[in-house]
Parts: C-alpha cells; structure tokens; sequence
C-alpha cells in the first residue's frame, strides 16, 4: 500500500489519486454548501420561534437511510429521465443522498445552539431594542455558532466518508480506488484508498477548526490570548454575553465552547 | 461587544462565501469530470469518438481494454467505470451516456432494448459454453443422452430469451424451463435415467438457476430421482460439495471453469476450450457434452450506433470513421 501511494504516477495520472481528490472535494462541497443553505437559515428560525423541532426529529430519522439503497433508489427512479452524455444522471442521485445526510446533524447543530443561548441575553438583546431578525443574527447567531460548527463539521466527517459511494455510481472520487481496487483484487489500492478518505476527513475537519477558531466570537469561546485570559474575563471585552446572567445562567455558552479548546492548547 | 461580533460575523460570511465560490467553480467542473476516463487516443478510429462502459477490473483485465487494443488495435475515446454487465450499464447504455457496453452474450436487455452484440471472429473473449458439470458416477449413459439432447437443443439466443422471462418478466425458473421443454418437444416421458438419484446445485445468480431447473426437469422426464440445492454460491464453495457429493451436478460455462482447474490456460476457441477442459476437470468430477449457448462478455452498442458507424464485429470499431 505504501508503495502504491509512493508512486508517482498513481498521482498524477489521469484519474490518478490528485484527479480523484479534487472530485471527492467537489462532490462533498457541493453537498455541504446545499445542505448549509437549507439547514443553517431552518435551524435559526426552528431555535428562534420554538416552533417546529419536529422537524429536526424528521430529519434524524433520515439519518437511518440506507446510503446505497436510496443511491440506487434515486438512479433508477432518475436514469429513465436524463439521456445523452455527461454524469449528470450519476451526479444527481449521489448529491440528494449526500445533501440528506448533511442535514440532520447541521440542523440540530443550529437548533441547540440557537435554543441553548441564555434566555437573559436574548432578553437584553430585546430590551436594547433589537427586532427578531437582528436578535437571530447578532445574538443568537454568534452565540450558536460553536454548536453549528460541532453540526457542520460532523456533517462534513460523514459526507467525505460517504462520498465514496460515488464511485459505486460510475463517478469519481476517492472510492474510485476502493471499488477498482476491490474489483481487480489491486488489495493494495483499494487500502490507499480507504486511508487516503480517511485523512482527507481529519483534515477537513482540521481545516474547520481553524475556520471555528477564526470566527466564534472570543465572548463566547471563551479563548483569549495566553496571559490575558484572566483580565479579560473580567475586562469588559471578556463580560460581553455572559457578564449579565452571572454564575449558573453562562451554562449554554460556556458548554458550547469545550470542543474547539483542545486546539488551543 | 458590538465590535468582536460583527467582526466574527463578517468572518463567517467570507468563510461562507469562499466556500461558496470555490464550489461554484468546482460544480462546473464536476460535472464534466467523469469517474474513470481515460485520456483519448486511437486518432480518427470510430472507437476513438466512442464511449465505452463497463466493469472496473475491465479496466487492467487482459481481455478488457489492454485485449480490445492488442487483438483488435481498438482503443476507445473514454471509459466510464460502471458495474459488471449489471443495470449501471445496460441504464447507461440505453440512455445514451456510453456508446459501447460491456456486457453478457445473455443478457436480457440485448433482446428487451435491441442492442447489437459486435462479433468476436479472433477470440479475445474465451469460449463460455453452457454444460453440465456431474459426478462420474451419477454420468450414467441415461444421464449424459439426456442431458446432450438439452445442450444440443439450447444456443445463446434461446437462452437469453428464457432469461428474459425469468429475470425481466420475473416468472418462475422451474415453470420457464418447464415450458421450454415441452415446447422444443424434450418433455417426453421416458426411463432413460431411471433409478438414479441426482442432487443438482446451481451458482447464485438467476441463469444458472433456470439452467439447473431444466436440466432438473429434463432427468426428472426421464425417470431419475431429483433433489435441487440452487442458489449455492461462487464456485469456491460449488466444487468442493461436488468433489464431497454435497451435491452431483450443475450448470457450467466451459471458459471460467478451464480457468479454474488450470489458471495458465490461453484456449480461446469452443472447441479448444473443451478439449483442454476435459483434461484438466478433476476425479470424480467430468464435464458433459457442451451446448452451443455461451454466456461470455460482449461488446454492445445500440442498434442507433451499429447503423451509424456500420459495425458488425468488434474489429470494426478500429476502422476510420
């Protein structure tokens, strides 16, 4: 398998390991960006109104579908309708199943993150006199954002793994080398394959990280440069959301910050 | 406050929008990239401006794309990494995303949607001949008459549309096999195979079932005792219960199980295949006479391609076009 992985030409060839990275990529972006646009805004209105969290229950239901059931499911219900060349007819059943995998764990991201920010801060941002939709952009929002980035890099996590059903479709990606690998007993590619899904998924979980670290608002996160902590947490800066409610009413918050800490230290 | 959230919110938003714009781009992309195409070649060869489908070992299998171009100097435009002459390809085929498929001699589909299946006057497909694979000594004179008029009587286009009726129609194996020996008059009652008791099994998959249910029939006609244990498995697990008289008799195909005695083998012709076929099967088992079906691998188009590109046999597809 090393050896398969350190020959150059099983990178660069066509449809070598570089081909079928960037097509893994875009077929789980594709997805992702999809399911964020319909997750995120549902999850925010769903956390902020109250109002129809049975849809997060339906939504994990989903998640008990069998991925390459409803792949085959979705083709042959497609295939009769697209003629003529390109993937379409492959592309298109591959990203509905990967988008309905996506979903469930953003939107409930959203939803908790949303329903866990303290009802004092949200009071405030009222009693400042913010309308619902800056309330749900200005408080809420931030305030979430730590638990709707925990949903969309677990979402991510399970769309690169998954994307590798792809290849059963016909199309590329990693799986490529799974399924051929598999299929012409090559037991060293189709393991390169499955290794390289795997650190592709540790990766763009990494990557998200980062993105988390950049973006959560230090009142929230909790995160301050090393030496300052202290001060400004007691500063104005570090009171920010949580200063008001004081001692029990932080618990939201403050729990939604334990994941992104490890990357810190 | 105000500040670190905005700021944070403007974060988001670029972050969104990056990703956004990259798979914007990327989606366009995606969408011509396909699986496992191979860069073109062959120059102005009608194979050349031809999509094939197929497999994925069909990729690197010597008689896959390296045979097509060493016996026939084929070289097709792409290759689109689909299933085994399994729905991914017959679909594709039939709507158009290849031209050309890989698929079985009896595959349904090649009489329910027309396609054409391209000669192979050189061979590079080995020889798949139905016969029957049988314990020595369950092959009682009986046994073996009954059992040539059956191979004798059966050829590839009959096969294929007792494959239609089986698996696209989803009728009984054993009320087709039935009705075909009734019909091509084998269903005569006689003693030929009298006193003999045959366990037949079959390979998991639905032709080689229907092949066990009329060989079934056939002997049962003819006065034997029949017990059938179908749907067994891959001959890994088949041939050893023949060697231990799990069970006596099935349905082969003369090409694969030559390759499964004898792994060096290269007969590539029927009667080759055969002949090499009858040294190589191991006591106690022997194979009986062949019938002229062959379920083997074909290269298919629609009947649309064959009259565009006028092709007949897959030597052809290397003509300029």
């Amino acid at each position: 398998m090393i050896q398969w992985l350190n020959d150059p030409g099983n990178w660069t060839a066509p449809g070598g390991i570089l081909d079928q990275l960037r097509a893994h990529l875009q077929y789980s972006i594709i997805a992702l960006v999809i399911a964020v646009a319909l997750a995120l805004p549902v999850g925010l209105l769903i956390g902020h109104t109250g109002r129809g969290r049975w849809l997060v229950t339906v939504a994990n239901a989903m998640r008990a579908l069998p991925v390459v059931g409803l792949l085959i499911l979705l083709y042959v219900m497609l295939a009769p309708h697209i003629h003529g060349k390109g993937d379409t007819v492959y592309l298109l059943p591959t990203e509905i199943v990967l988008v309905l995998l996506a979903i469930p764990p953003i939107l409930a991201g959203t939803v908790s993150g949303v329903e866990n920010v303290a009802p004092d801060v949200r009071d405030a941002a009222a009693a400042m006199g913010m309308r619902g939709s800056q309330v749900v952009r200005r408080v809420e929002l931030p305030n979430a954002l730590p638990l709707v980035f925990s949903g969309l890099r677990s979402a991510t996590l399970q769309v690169i793994a998954t994307a590798t059903v792809a290849a059963y479709l016909g199309l590329g990606g990693l799986g490529r080398f799974v399924y051929d690998g598999q299929a012409s007993q090559n037991y060293a590619e189709r393991n390169a394959g499955a290794v390289l899904v795997a650190l592709l998924a540790v990766a763009a979980d990494l990557v998200l990280a980062l993105a988390q670290r950049y973006t959560v608002s230090r009142g929230v996160s909790g995160r301050f440069p090393r030496g300052r902590t202290s001060e400004a947490a007691d500063g104005p800066g570090g009171g920010d959301l949580r200063g008001e409610g004081g001692g029990a009413a932080d618990g939201p918050p403050v729990t939604a910050e334990t994941p992104p800490s490890p990357h810190t230290a | 406050m105000k500040k670190a959230l905005t700021s944070a919110l403007v974060a988001a938003c670029a972050v969104a929008l990056a990703a956004c714009g990259s798979s914007g781009s990327s989606g366009a992309n995606g969408l011509s990239t396909s699986g496992g195409a191979s860069p073109s070649g062959g120059g102005s060869t009608i194979a050349a401006k031809l999509v094939l489908g197929g497999s994925p070992e069909f990729k690197t299998r010597p008689d896959g794309i390296p045979g097509l171009e060493r016996v026939y100097g084929v070289t097709f435009g792409s290759y689109k990494t689909l299933d085994a002459g399994g729905p991914l390809t017959v679909n594709a085929l039939k709507n158009g995303q290849i031209d050309a498929g890989d698929i079985f001699t009896t595959d349904p589909s090649i009489q329910a949607d027309g396609f054409v299946v391209l000669q192979d006057p050189k061979n590079l497909y080995a020889a798949q001949n139905v016969l029957p694979l049988i314990n020595k000594a369950k092959a009682t004179p009986g046994v073996t008459s009954t059992l040539k008029a059956v191979s004798d009587t059966l050829d590839t286009s009959t096969l294929t549309t007792l494959n239609v009726h089986v698996i696209t129609d989803k009728q009984d194996p054993a009320a087709v096999a039935q009705g075909w020996l009734t019909q091509v008059g084998l269903a005569k009652h006689g003693t030929a195979a009298q006193g003999v008791s045959v366990k037949i099994g079959s390979a998991n998959f639905q032709e080689n079932v229907l092949l066990a249910e009329i060989y079934a029939e056939a002997l049962r006609d003819q006065g034997a005792t029949v017990t059938t244990r179908l749907n067994i498995g891959s001959r890994e697990t088949y041939i050893p219960g023949l060697k231990d008289g799990s069970i006596d008799l099935i349905p082969e195909y003369s090409g694969v199980l030559l390759q499964y005695f004898d792994p060096k083998a290269t007969a590539v012709s029927s009667a080759d295949v055969y002949a090499a076929l009858q040294k190589v099967v191991p006591a106690p088992l022997t194979v009986l006479d062949q019938s002229s079906a062959q379920d083997k691998d074909a290269i298919v188009v629609t009947k649309a391609t064959a009259d565009k590109y006028h092709l007949t046999s897959i030597a052809d597809l290397a003509k300029n076009g």
